[in-house]
């Protein structure tokens, strides 16, 4: 009997570990996408402050190729929008998996308790 | 992130000296690309490599190209530079700002803890409440106690302590209250033993509440010794710096050795020169426990009546003799002393009087001995039935109906001492009669009035319930 909780407490237990991982990458993908967001703020502002005349390049490997100024504006718009969506769903993300890892946890206390039980019963036999 | 302060406040002060140098850098950029167009090239020398440079020229110095961010570039005149810099510069400012901030707050909550720390140490209207508590107490809380368990003797690592604890307080501040404190621990040695013989047998059809019973008793007993003693001792000084020799907290000037103690619930304030802090120690102290009878099974004296009960009977070395120990606690003081008074010795232990209330009212209550007002009467009772207290031989002294004619003698004794009449049986104790039988462990054992629990000595049928009266009177039919 002893045996059979231990080894649910053990699969309980790598299950709530791979929620944990889950949710450290999650979290960190959104710190990524924070900075990008900030960045992409910073040359939306420099942009506006630049004129027509000057000609604007984007470094694509190992080339910078010419572009002009409202597409790139408009770049960096659409590129805005898409990292703040981002965030959104790495957030909703974030919260699931949080939601549910809680719940392991409770899940493992209570084998835990039941294992312990079980453990103390034969202890107490003997 | 961890959130402790110290490790907030190392986070941000490395972020600020970043910021910092990005600060520094970009001023020293912004002044660069203001002198940079003064004029049409310069001669410099080029690196080549990471290892060799070459002479050249730098050549169309108004144009800049500006690293925008997320891999995009613009070209632009070097005022374009600049204002482009500038505005950088506006953003890592702000960011130095947001940290210059974070950090003054974590500092004010540490200095907070700080100043308050100072301010409690000297006003006034801080009061220190302690209550301290000595190892014993929170050994023995709530779990049973290993004193009374057979083959342990736990109680000499607490007289030790309280020993070292006394000498450490006190720092022989009264040779005259050690000598009697050796005595006390002597008195304390052979009460403990005397009480274990007593447990053990009492263990026999003990109830929980009777472990519990001799178990606090005896932990009273080392209570009142201890406070006795702390509070003998606390007596001669009233100085503040002694360590909490004893839980019972200090005492200012109380009576000598208390041992029929009272609470002692000192709440009081020491002087406030002698400590930092103005402190009021508080203790818990456990009310030293009258004689408590419980039904019928068990009985625990007070500890000033054992002890002195122990004393009369080493002196006297008198074993069945009441008389003796009435001669020497004849001087009453306490009401507790009654109790001490009017008690029976059998074998050298004492034995309080049963109370003639039925034991079902009194089961599980802590009530004093009642029998003090009915003594005659009990005596009379006792006579009567033939009862003997503390009998150890079960089978002897029963008043049972049929033909057996167990002579008890115990009859206008006056004193029922231990069982000293002839006990003559025709028959072998009959088994299907029920007979008043006194339990084995009997000791402090006070046998039940009305033998509702009729021995034990019938296991093979269903005792059946008789009153003395009526096995009297059935007798004697």
């Amino acid at each position: 009997m002893a045996e059979a909780i231990q080894r649910k407490l053990q699969s309980e237990l790598e299950k709530y570990q791979q929620m944990q991982k889950d949710v450290n990458k999650s979290m960190s993908a959104r710190q990524k996408l924070e900075a990008q967001l900030t960045e992409n703020n910073i040359v939306k502002e420099e942009l506006d402050l630049l004129d027509s005349q000057n000609t604007v390049y984007k470094l694509i490997g190992p080339v910078l190729v010419k572009q002009e100024l409202d597409e790139a504006k408009a770049t960096v718009t659409k590129r805005l929008e898409y990292i703040n969506g981002e965030i959104q769903r790495h957030e909703t993300l974030l919260k699931d998996l949080e939601r549910k890892s809680e719940q392991h946890r409770e899940i493992l206390a209570s084998l835990q308790q039941e294992y312990q039980r079980a453990q103390g019963i034969p202890a107490g036999k003997v | 992130a961890c959130h402790c302060p110290k490790q907030v406040m190392k986070d941000c002060n490395d972020q600020l000296m970043h910021w910092k140098k990005v600060e520094k850098d970009y001023e020293s950029l912004q002044e660069r690309l203001i002198t940079l167009p003064d004029k049409l090239s310069y001669d410099v020398m080029v690196p080549f490599g990471p290892l060799a440079f070459s002479p050249g020229k730098l050549v169309h110095t108004n144009e800049v190209m500006v690293l925008l961010g997320d891999n995009w570039f613009a070209k632009c005149s070097a005022k374009q530079a600049e204002a482009l810099v500038a505005h950088r510069q506006k953003l890592v400012k702000k960011k130095l700002d947001d940290l210059h901030k974070v950090m003054k707050s974590f500092r004010d909550k540490a200095e907070f803890t700080a100043d308050l720390e100072k301010i409690t140490d000297t006003a006034g209207d801080f009061v220190d409440i302690r209550e301290v508590l000595s190892k014993d107490e929170e050994v023995t809380k709530g779990k049973p106690r290993v004193a009374h368990k057979p083959n342990s003797k736990p109680k000499e690592e607490y007289v030790l302590q309280l020993k070292e604890e006394q000498w450490e307080g006190e720092g022989g501040a009264s040779q005259g209250g050690v000598l009697s404190e050796t005595e006390l621990w002597a008195r304390l040695d052979e009460l403990e033993r005397l009480e274990e013989e007593q447990d053990e047998r009492d263990r026999l059809d003990s109830t929980d509440t009777n472990g519990e019973d001799t178990t606090s008793s005896s932990s009273e007993e080392e209570k009142e010794t201890e406070t006795g003693s702390a509070v003998e001792v606390n007596g001669h000084r009233q100085c503040e710096d002694m360590s909490p020799a004893s839980y019972a907290g200090r005492v200012n000037g109380v009576t000598g050795l208390a041992l029929d103690g009272q609470d002692k619930d000192e709440e009081y304030e020491d002087e406030e020169e002698f400590s930092s802090l103005p402190t009021i120690y508080f203790s818990h102290t456990t009310e030293p426990k009258k004689v408590r009878i419980n039904t019928g099974k068990n009985t625990t004296l007070k500890f000033s009546e054992r002890k002195e009960q122990k004393d009369a009977k080493r002196k006297k070395k008198s074993v069945k003799c009441n008389g003796h120990t009435l001669h020497e606690h004849h001087k009453i003081t306490t009401p507790a002393d009654i109790y001490r008074v009017f008690v029976d010795v059998v074998n050298g232990e004492p034995v309080p009087r049963k109370s003639i209330l039925k034991s079902r009212s009194r089961e599980n209550s802590v009530c004093s001995d009642t029998s003090e007002s009915s003594t005659a009467d009990f005596e009379e009772r006792r006579a009567l039935y033939g009862h003997e207290e503390g009998a150890h031989s079960a089978a002897s002294n029963g008043v049972t109906e049929d033909g057996r004619h167990a002579a008890i003698s115990l009859y206008p004794n006056g004193r029922v001492e231990a069982f000293s009449g002839t006990v003559v049986e025709k028959d072998p104790l009959p088994v299907s009669i029920p007979h008043l039988t006194i339990t084995p462990p009997a000791l402090p054992t006070i046998p039940e009035r009305k033998q509702e629990e009729v021995g034990s000595e019938t296991p093979q049928e269903v005792p059946k319930r008789v009153s003395k009266f009526k096995a009297a009177r059935l007798q004697q039919k």
